[in-house]
């Protein structure tokens, strides 16, 4: 379903992201794991055509985002990692709004809009204007326009920031449930729970390179620790820092 | 022995030295911002800013020499040509006034209760008196400086005019600093009261009141002034009553008939006057802000806590007015629809946008008021010319302030979509969708707006029915050249990190489009004048037009039009390519 072929983007002489190159299929959660700065949202906006890529290809459900960029984007539902909205419409507002972009034929988006409203515990407070949500309303009224047109691939950028127990708990179970229904989820977190308790693989991104990719247990192959290495430190010697990993490890024993 | 006892008392230079640095620091950010801006200018920014600085050179330049000569025409009157050009000048001071007021009004709306920097200031350590003054400094910046920027070249222009000595500058600058500190506290100590005083979030309801009050002072200090009393001398019981009611001071209690009596050239006022009207103006400018700063004290948690309360939009159903929309704009595909939608529901909901139309408001309402009262009822200028004449620069003159509404609607629209740019950008739908539906969005108003303007005030005039199917058509084509200009450049120079609609315009990008807007009407006003003056000339010696006089008529005209469908044309072309590869 998504497929990045040898794609860079270099920022005036920084490379923000190197010859990366990954398949999800159809039914997975992907994990997009890295430290700050590594190019995780570098590489998501490029997905989402909303910043040209230096070199390289984006193909998401087979449509070249750049060379088709209404047929990709159709297929996708986005989460950016900051959750900015029009303030001045209430999440209801919002949500139709975004049904009538994806072409979602008003009567169904109207159905969509209440149930997703309810998923994401907004009901109650549907018809407020969003500039009085916080973080994390706001970030479940993305979640809910996201939904909206029932995509194919969900895209999110650290979705779980700002979100409380419930709601993180809540977005963990929709995701598997949207998984079990074939749709594709690429997911950057700095969660590492998240990413141990949701997805199926994980690709670590380090400096803008992918330095690993595979479930839990071929990156722990990857990483050189033992099976019960925690991601932690798996993630944390992939990214170059075995001191702390190893202190991480000797602490847990 | 505590710190506070062994610590040496401060004096009071040290504490107003400490105070100002405070003041200072928290001005800070928005000078630094500043300067980080033009610093990570592209070369091409850098050239760009370097032609609107020699353009501004040209446009005081222009004021300079407009004042020049109009000050000329009057010292050349007999007897009482000082006591016009005090007129004059006591006029262009209450303008500046009146303009400083409702900017201030706005601006301390926007900078005391509903930035974002707020939180972060309200939570830290700083002193009420510091946040205060800063926050003084910034209101009254952020609404001075353009009104001043373009005073510079009209107190030049009277002080060489008069030739006066150095005494004159001196004055002038020592002048200005009370006269703008106190439309900002004004500004200041009625936003104030109102924020505090209507129920919460209802900057809506508030600025409402703003404007009442608002053009209420604009009625007061027009009627004030009585301008038409410069063109009807027969109006005022002959030359010797003119002559003593010219004399008369506007008003001896506004600032703006002080700061006149300190700063004319040739007032002839002893130095104990001059001093005594600058003295009043001086306390009259610390009253206020003492006044100010105790209500702001008093006031500012409470006012700024209403705000910060949420509301809901009117009703929770679908409005009328969007059932209306929806059915007019059924045949557009739901997309677009739905832009359009969302594009009236911003621009209502957001008062810092819609609350600037509060100040074009009052403009138009003096701009309509001025020609209401044109003497036009006999008097030797009242001639087939004369009316006609006026006509044709009320033409140029309408189309300048529709501009100056694009400016500060249709430019910041691409801007204004902000932080959620993302949305629409990463929805399934071609940009040029965004680009017709804000098109559609700003051109309905402005349009109706232009022509009822050029409208209103030709048949005040009682202009030919040619000249109004003229000014008619040309404000069309004028309003879609300058709404697709408007949007172009607005694609090109966004600004997506400013949520502030006023400050959006005030850029590179706004003072272009101006300028480009004031070229294009510029050279369809030239296009047309010709025809016009033929048309004129004709009718009024009643003869038979000859055809090769008709065939450039209609060459001229057809180039004027060809002129506004070429800016149309190539802006929304332009534009909406940018727009595609826009990243936000």
């Amino acid at each position: 379903m998504i497929e990045l072929v040898r794609l860079h983007k270099r920022y005036g002489q920084t490379d923000a992201v190197a010859d990366l190159s990954l398949e999800v299929e159809a039914g997975e959660v992907f994990g997009f794991l890295g430290p700050n700065g590594a190019g995780k949202t570098t590489t998501i906006r490029m997905m989402m055509g909303l910043l040209q890529a230096t070199s390289g290809h984006i193909r998401l459900g087979g449509y070249d985002i750049e060379s088709n960029p209404g047929d990709a984007k159709q297929l996708c539902g986005f989460v950016p990692d900051r959750p900015h909205v029009y303030e001045k419409l209430s999440a209801r507002e919002f949500l139709e709004f975004v049904a009538g972009l994806y072409q979602v034929p008003r009567i169904e988006a109207g159905e969509r809009c209440d149930e997703l409203l309810a998923l994401f515990d907004l009901t109650e407070r549907a018809d407020e204007l969003m500039e009085s949500f916080s973080h994390g309303m706001k970030q479940r009224a993305v979640l809910a326009a996201a939904l909206v047109h029932a995509p194919k691939i969900l895209v999110l950028d650290e979705p779980m920031v700002g979100m409380d127990p419930r709601g993180a708990r809540l977005l963990k179970a929709t995701f598997r449930q949207l998984a079990s229904n074939g749709v594709c989820i690429f997911l950057s977190t700095h969660s590492l729970d998240v990413a141990e308790e949701t997805c199926d693989r994980i690709g670590v991104i380090h400096r803008g390179r992918l330095a690993a990719i595979g479930t839990l247990a071929e990156l722990r192959n990857a990483a050189g620790g033992d099976a019960t290495s925690s991601l932690e430190s798996v993630f944390l010697r992939l990214t170059g820092d075995s001191a702390v990993a190893c202190k991480g490890d000797e602490a847990s024993e | 022995m505590n710190a506070s006892q062994s610590a040496p008392k401060a004096g009071p230079f040290t504490t107003i030295r400490r105070d100002v640095a405070s003041v200072a620091l928290l001005l800070r950010p928005r000078i630094l911002s500043a300067r980080n801006r033009v610093r990570q200018l592209q070369p091409r920014g850098r050239v760009g800013l370097a032609a609107l600085g020699g353009l501004a050179l040209f446009l005081w330049a222009a004021i300079f020499a407009l004042f020049q000569r109009v000050l000329g025409f009057l010292l050349q009157v007999e007897e009482f040509g000082p006591t016009l050009t005090y007129k004059l000048l006591g006029m262009v001071l209450v303008g500046f006034f009146s303009v400083l007021l409702f900017s201030n009004l706005i601006s301390s709306l926007s900078t005391f209760y509903l930035s974002s920097d707020l939180d972060r200031l309200r939570s830290a350590p700083v002193r009420a008196g510091t946040f205060f003054y800063a926050r003084l400094t910034e209101t009254a910046a952020e609404s001075s400086w353009m009104v001043m920027l373009f005073a510079v070249p009209a107190f030049l222009s009277f002080g060489v005019s008069h030739a006066a000595g150095p005494s004159y500058y001196l004055l002038t600058a020592i002048t200005l600093l009370p006269f703008i500190t106190i439309p900002a506290a004004l500004g200041i100590i009625v936003a104030t009261l109102l924020v505090t005083v209507l129920p919460a979030r209802r900057t809506r309801d508030v600025l409402f009141v703003l404007g009442v009050i608002a053009a209420a002072v604009v009625y007061l200090l027009l009627r004030l002034l009585q301008p038409e009393r410069l063109l009807s001398p027969e109006g005022a019981g002959g030359f010797a009553g003119f002559l003593a009611d010219m004399r008369a001071p506007a008003s001896m209690y506004l600032p703006s008939t002080w700061a006149a009596e300190v700063i004319h050239p040739s007032s002839g006022n002893s130095t104990a006057d001059v001093a005594f009207y600058w003295v009043l103006l001086a306390l009259t400018a610390v009253l206020a802000t003492v006044l100010c700063e105790a209500v702001v004290r008093r006031l500012h948690l409470v006012g700024w806590s209403k705000a910060q309360e949420g509301r809901r939009p009117n009703g929770a159903g679908m409005a009328r007015w969007e059932r209306g929309v929806r059915r007019l704009t059924r045949p557009l595909a739901l997309p677009t629809q739905m832009l359009i939608i969302k594009e009236i529901k911003l621009f209502a909901r957001d008062s810092a946008q819609w609350s600037q139309l509060i100040l074009l408001l009052s403009l138009i309402v003096v701009y309509v008021y001025n020609f209401s009262v044109l003497p036009l009822a006999g008097g030797p200028l009242v001639t087939f010319y004369f009316r006609n004449a006026i006509a044709f620069m009320n033409l140029a003159l309408a189309a300048f302030v529709t501009a100056a509404v694009a400016v500060r609607f249709v430019f910041p629209s691409i801007s204004l979509e902000g932080r959620a740019f993302w949305i629409v950008k990463s929805a399934p739908i071609d940009l040029r969708r965004l680009w017709w539906a804000k098109f559609g969005v700003a051109l309905a108003p402005l349009l109706v707006l232009g022509e009822a303007l050029v409208l209103t005030t030709n048949s005040f005039l009682g202009v030919l029915p040619v000249m109004q199917w003229l000014s008619g058509a040309t404000m069309f084509g004028l309003s879609f050249g300058m709404v697709a200009l408007g949007l172009c450049l607005g694609a090109t120079y966004p600004r997506f990190h400013v949520e502030n609609a006023a400050k959006i315009s005030a850029g590179a990008g706004g003072i272009l489009f101006m300028i480009l807007c004031m070229l294009l009407i510029g050279v369809v006003v030239l296009l047309e004048a010709w025809p016009v003056y033929a048309i004129f000339s004709y009718r009024l010696e009643e003869l038979t037009m000859p055809l090769a006089t008709k065939l450039g008529i209609a060459l001229s005209l057809g180039a004027a039009g060809a002129l506004c469908i070429a800016a149309f044309v190539v802006a929304s072309r332009f534009g909406i390519d940018r727009l595609r590869t826009l990243q936000p």
